[in-house]
C-alpha cells in the first residue's frame, strides 16, 4: 500500500495494484459519516470492436455495455439491489462512452457492502429468459431517452459530427440494435472487459485503508484470475471533417433548442497531454461564453439565450469536441451573432484580468467539488483510464498562462469544423 | 448519529442558524424567504429573485455581478422558487471556498456576505423603481421557464398530475407563477411587491462552515440592514385532511412515444405528525427503493416501466406515483400499481420488506451530515413545520415501526387522481 499527500488539498490518498492487477485505492475523509465505492471497468459504449491478445477480433450489437449492466444485478438468489438495501446501502450504476461504473453508497456495514459490490460485479449470471426480460425495460428507457429534447440534441450534434467513431451511437442503443444480444454476447463481452486488470476501485469516505485493503486483497485472493493480455479497442479512422454541418429533429418542445460544438482535427491525446488541453480549452470556453462575459450578457439581453445556454468539452483519445447553446427562440440568428462576437475575441485575443479572474473560478470550482464523495469517485476514475492524475488539476489551472488561451482559442475555433444541432416542434 | 447541532438566534428579524464545523472546504450560506401560496402574489413573488440576480447597488450591471463572484474564487451562488406546504419559498444559496484554500486578502465569508446581504436589500434601483429593462428580460426568462416545463415529460406529468388534484388548493399553483400575470408587472409594481416581500417574508438565515454564531450575528447586522424588521413569525401549518370521493382520471394526448403514468394520493400524515416516520414507511415499501413493490412488481416481474416509483411529500400530505410506460400497457400496469397500494392496505409487508426499507431510510437520514446544504435542509423543514424532531428521534420511530404501524398509515392513504400523458393518435 502506498500513499500520495496532497498538502494543497488537505488529502491523503492510498494505493495499490493487487496480484490480478486490480488497481484500488483509497481516500479517507475524515469527520465523514458516508463511505461511497465505485467499482468500474474502462469499457463504455464506444468499444463495440475489440480484439484480446490471443483471440478473434470481434465486433458487438450496438448498446451492448449498458446492456451488461442493466444484466449484471440479476444473481442466482435475485436481484442485488435487495442484498444492498438489507445492508443499507444505496446502489446505481451507470454506463458511459468510455466506462461502466457500479457504485454504493452507505454509512454502516461498509465492509460487508464493498465484498457485495465486489461479488456482483465480478459473478455474471446471464439466461435467456433473463436476458429477453430485460429487452422490455431497456426498451423503455429508450423510449424514454427519444423524448427527451435535451437527450436527442445532445446526440444529434454528436452523430452530425462524427462520421465512424462509435461515439455517434446512442449509449443504450436502439430497440433494434439491441435485439439480437444473447446471454452469449454478454459473457463474450464481460469476459473481454471485466478482468481485474481493466478495472479500478475507488472507495472513499470515512474508512481505515488498511482494513479496506486487507478486505480487498483476501476477497481477490479467493478467486482465481488467468492473466489476461491487452485489450485491442479497433476504430475505423475518423475523418478529420464533420458529417453533416446541420442536424435537425422534431420533437415537442416549447422553443427550438440548438447546441453547436468545434470537432477537433486532432483528437489522439492521453495521460498529461490530454489533461492539459482538456483544462485549457475548459478556461477558454468559459472566458469566451460564461454567464460573466459581456457576449453571454449581450445575447442574454437581445433573447437569444436564456439560463439554459452552456458549454462543456468532451475528449478521449478517439474523439475531441465542444458542444455548447441551449434553448433559443431563433437557432440560425443565434448562431450569425455568435460567429460575429466570437470572430472579435479572435482578433484581440483574452484580456489578462478577465483571464485571471476566470482561473479563479476554474480553482473555486474545483475545490468545492472536492467536497463531494462522488465527484471524486467519478472524476478520478475517468482521469485514470485516461492515464491522467485527478489531484494534479489544481497545480495544473495554476500554470495555465494566458498566451495558451488564447492558442487555444485559435486553435478550437475553427468555423469549418463546426457541426449544428437542433430541436424543433414537429 | 448527529453530532452536529445548529446554534439559533435571531438578528434584525432573521432567524440565524449556525453550524460551526471544519469538516468541509467551504462555507454554505442559505436565505430562506417564505411567504404564503397565493394567486395573487405567487408570480410576483417569483420574478423578484430573478431580477435580484441581475444587479446591485455596487454592481449595477449583470456582468460586474458576476465578475465578483468570480472574483471570490467562482462563489456559488444560486437561487430556488419552491412550494413547501401551501408557502411558497424562495432559497437563495452561497458556497464559498474556506480562506485556508486560497491566498485571499479579506476574509471570504465576509465578502459573501456583503454581497448576499446588497442583493437581497440593495438592489440597483431606476427612482423608486426596479431598472426597467431588467424587469423586462426577466419576465421573459421566466415565462420561458414555465413555458418549458413541457419539454421534459416526466416533470411536465408530475407537475399535471399535482395541479389537477389540487384544483380547488393553492398548491395547484406553479411556484414560478402564473403566465398570463406576467404582462401586468411593470418595474413599479415588482418594486412594491419586492418591498412588502421584505417586510412580510419569514426568514430563515444558514451558515455551516469555519465560524461562529457570533461572528455571524455581525455580519448579518452589518451588511442585511433589517434592523427595524419585526420579527419573522414561526411557519403555519394549514394543512387540513381532504377525503377523496371518487378517483378522477384525466387524461392529456400529446406528441410523445412514451406514455407517462402519474397518481395521486392523499394521507392525512403530515411532517410535525408522529405517525410521519409510518408514512415514510409507506412510502419506502411501496415505491421509494430498488427493493420496493412498485419497482420489483411494475419494472423487474412484468417489464412494464425502466422506472416505477413513488415519493412523500410530508409538508403537503401527498404521495405521487410515476412512471413511464408504453402506450398500449396502460391498463394493466394501472391494475399492477392498485394492487400494489392494496396490498399496502391489507398489511401484506414482509419482515425482509420492512427491515430493508429501515436500513435504507437510516442510510438516508445518516448520510445528511455529510453535506451541508443537506443538513441545512433538515433543520429549515424544522422551522417549516414547527415540530422540534431531531435526525435521530425520526430514526428512532421508523426503527420502532411493524407491520401494523404501515397498515395504519396505509389506511390513511386514499388515491385521488390518475394522470396519464398519452400520444395522439389510439393505438
Amino acid at each position: 500500500m502506498e500513499q500520495i499527500h496532497y498538502e494543497r488539498l488537505q488529502e491523503t490518498l492510498y494505493h495499490e495494484v493487487l496480484d490480478n492487477g486490480l488497481k484500488v485505492y483509497v481516500l479517507p475523509k475524515p469527520g465523514f459519516t458516508k463511505t461511497y465505492a465505485t467499482f468500474a471497468t474502462k469499457y463504455g459504449s464506444v468499444d463495440n470492436h475489440f480484439r484480446v491478445a490471443g483471440g478473434e477480433e470481434t465486433t458487438v450489437p450496438d448498446g451492448i455495455a449498458h446492456f451488461l449492466e442493466h444484466k449484471m444485478f440479476e444473481e442466482p438468489e435475485g436481484d442485488i439491489f435487495a442484498t444492498f438495501a438489507s445492508n443499507g446501502a444505496s446502489a446505481n450504476a451507470f454506463t458511459s462512452f468510455e466506462q461502466t461504473v457500479y457504485l454504493f453508497s452507505a454509512t454502516e456495514k461498509i465492509e460487508t457492502n464493498i465484498e457485495t459490490l465486489i461479488d456482483f460485479v465480478q459473478r455474471p449470471y446471464f439466461t435467456d429468459q433473463n436476458v429477453e426480460k430485460e429487452k422490455g425495460i431497456i426498451g423503455q428507457e429508450i423510449n424514454m431517452y427519444a423524448d427527451n429534447p435535451d437527450w436527442r440534441v445532445y446526440f444529434g450534434l454528436i452523430a452530425a459530427m462524427y462520421q465512424k467513431n462509435p461515439v455517434r451511437i446512442d449509449i443504450a442503443g436502439t430497440v433494434e440494435s439491441i435485439s439480437p444480444i444473447t446471454k452469449e454476447t454478454l459473457y463474450t463481452c464481460y469476459n473481454a472487459f471485466y478482468h481485474p486488470s481493466n478495472m479500478l476501485l475507488f472507495i472513499v469516505g470515512g474508512v481505515d485503508p488498511e482494513a479496506v485493503f486487507e478486505l480487498v486483497r483476501n476477497n481477490q485472493g479467493r478467486k482465481a484470475y488467468e492473466p489476461q493480455g491487452e485489450i485491442e479497442r479497433i476504430f475505423e479512422r475518423e475523418p478529420e471533417e464533420v458529417g453533416v454541418k446541420r442536424l435537425e429533429n422534431k420533437l415537442a418542445v416549447s422553443m427550438p433548442k440548438c447546441l453547436f460544438g468545434f470537432k477537433e482535427k486532432e483528437a489522439g491525446l492521453s495521460g498529461k497531454a490530454a489533461v492539459r488541453r482538456d483544462l485549457t480549452t475548459k478556461l477558454m470556453l468559459d472566458l469566451l461564453l460564461g454567464s460573466s462575459t459581456a457576449l453571454y450578457q449581450k445575447l442574454y439581453d437581445e433573447e437569444l439565450i436564456s439560463d439554459s445556454f452552456g458549454h462543456e468539452y468532451n475528449s478521449s483519445p478517439q474523439y475531441a469536441f465542444s458542444a455548447i447553446g441551449g434553448d433559443t427562440k431563433d437557432p440560425d440568428l443565434l448562431l450569425k451573432r455568435i460567429r460575429e462576437e466570437i470572430d472579435a475575441i479572435l482578433q484581440t485575443g483574452f484580456e489578462e484580468r478577465d483571464f485571471i479572474r476566470a482561473r479563479n473560478k476554474k480553482i473555486g470550482g474545483h475545490l468545492r467539488m472536492l467536497n463531494s464523495p462522488e465527484s471524486i469517485a467519478h472524476e478520478f476514475t475517468r482521469y485514470q483510464f485516461r492515464g491522467g492524475d485527478f489531484f494534479g488539476v489544481l497545480p495544473e489551472y495554476e500554470s495555465i498562462t494566458l498566451d495558451e488561451v488564447n492558442e487555444r482559442l485559435r486553435e478550437h475555433i475553427d468555423w469549418d469544423q463546426l457541426a449544428v444541432s437542433v430541436v424543433v416542434n414537429p | 448519529m448527529t453530532n452536529h447541532v445548529f446554534q439559533h438566534g435571531n438578528v434584525g428579524g432573521i432567524r440565524i442558524h449556525v453550524l460551526p464545523t471544519k469538516t468541509f472546504k467551504t462555507y454554505a450560506i442559505s436565505l430562506y424567504a417564505g411567504v404564503p401560496l397565493a394567486e395573487e402574489t405567487v408570480t410576483p413573488t417569483a420574478l423578484i429573485p430573478f431580477v435580484l440576480r441581475r444587479g446591485t447597488a455596487s454592481y449595477p450591471e449583470t456582468t460586474q455581478f458576476r465578475e465578483r463572484l468570480e472574483e471570490l474564487y467562482g462563489a456559488g451562488f444560486g437561487f430556488d422558487v419552491y412550494k413547501r406546504g401551501d408557502y411558497q419559498i424562495i432559497q437563495f444559496r452561497m458556497d464559498t471556498i474556506n480562506d485556508s484554500f486560497v491566498q485571499s486578502k479579506e476574509s471570504l465569508l465576509s465578502q459573501s456576505f456583503a454581497f448576499l446581504g446588497e442583493v437581497i436589500t440593495q438592489p440597483v434601483l431606476e427612482g423608486d423603481s426596479f431598472r426597467a429593462s431588467y424587469v423586462g428580460t426577466e419576465r421573459e426568462t421566466v415565462r420561458k421557464k414555465l413555458e418549458a416545463i413541457v419539454n421534459d415529460k416526466i416533470r411536465y406529468a408530475a407537475e399535471r398530475c399535482i395541479e389537477e388534484m389540487c384544483r380547488e388548493e393553492p398548491y395547484r399553483l406553479h411556484p414560478l407563477g402564473q403566465r398570463a400575470d406576467l404582462d401586468a408587472i411593470t418595474p413599479e409594481s415588482l418594486h412594491r411587491s419586492y418591498r412588502s416581500w421584505l417586510e412580510g417574508a419569514i426568514l430563515d438565515l444558514y451558515v455551516v462552515g469555519d465560524t461562529t454564531p457570533e461572528e455571524v450575528e455581525k455580519l448579518v447586522e452589518r451588511h442585511f440592514g433589517l434592523g427595524s424588521r419585526a420579527v419573522s413569525v414561526p411557519y403555519q401549518s394549514r394543512f387540513s385532511p381532504r377525503t377523496v370521493t371518487d378517483v378522477r382520471t384525466v387524461e392529456e394526448r400529446m406528441d410523445v412515444g412514451q406514455g407517462k403514468l402519474n397518481m395521486g394520493l392523499r394521507t392525512s400524515i403530515t411532517y410535525k405528525d408522529d405517525a410521519y416516520a409510518h408514512a415514510l414507511m409507506y412510502n419506502g415499501i411501496l415505491g421509494g427503493y430498488p427493493h420496493s413493490k412498485l419497482f420489483v412488481n411494475v419494472r423487474e416481474k412484468e417489464s412494464l416501466a425502466y422506472y416505477a416509483s413513488s415519493r412523500y411529500d410530508g409538508h403537503k400530505g401527498i404521495a405521487t406515483i410515476q412512471s413511464g410506460i408504453e402506450i398500449q400497457n396502460y391498463g394493466k400496469a394501472v391494475d399492477i400499481i392498485r394492487k400494489q397500494l392494496d396490498e399496502m392496505k391489507k398489511g401484506n409487508i414482509s419482515d425482509l420488506e420492512l427491515n430493508q426499507t429501515k436500513a435504507m431510510i437510516r442510510n438516508l437520514l445518516s448520510e445528511i451530515q455529510d453535506s451541508a446544504f443537506e443538513m441545512i435542509a433538515f433543520d429549515f423543514n424544522r422551522q417549516l413545520s414547527g415540530k422540534d424532531r431531531t435526525a435521530e428521534e425520526l430514526l428512532s420511530q421508523v426503527e420502532a415501526s411493524g407491520a401494523e404501524e404501515v397498515k395504519r398509515a396505509a389506511a390513511t392513504v386514499q388515491l385521488d387522481t390518475i394522470y396519464f400523458l398519452t400520444g395522439q393518435k389510439e393505438e
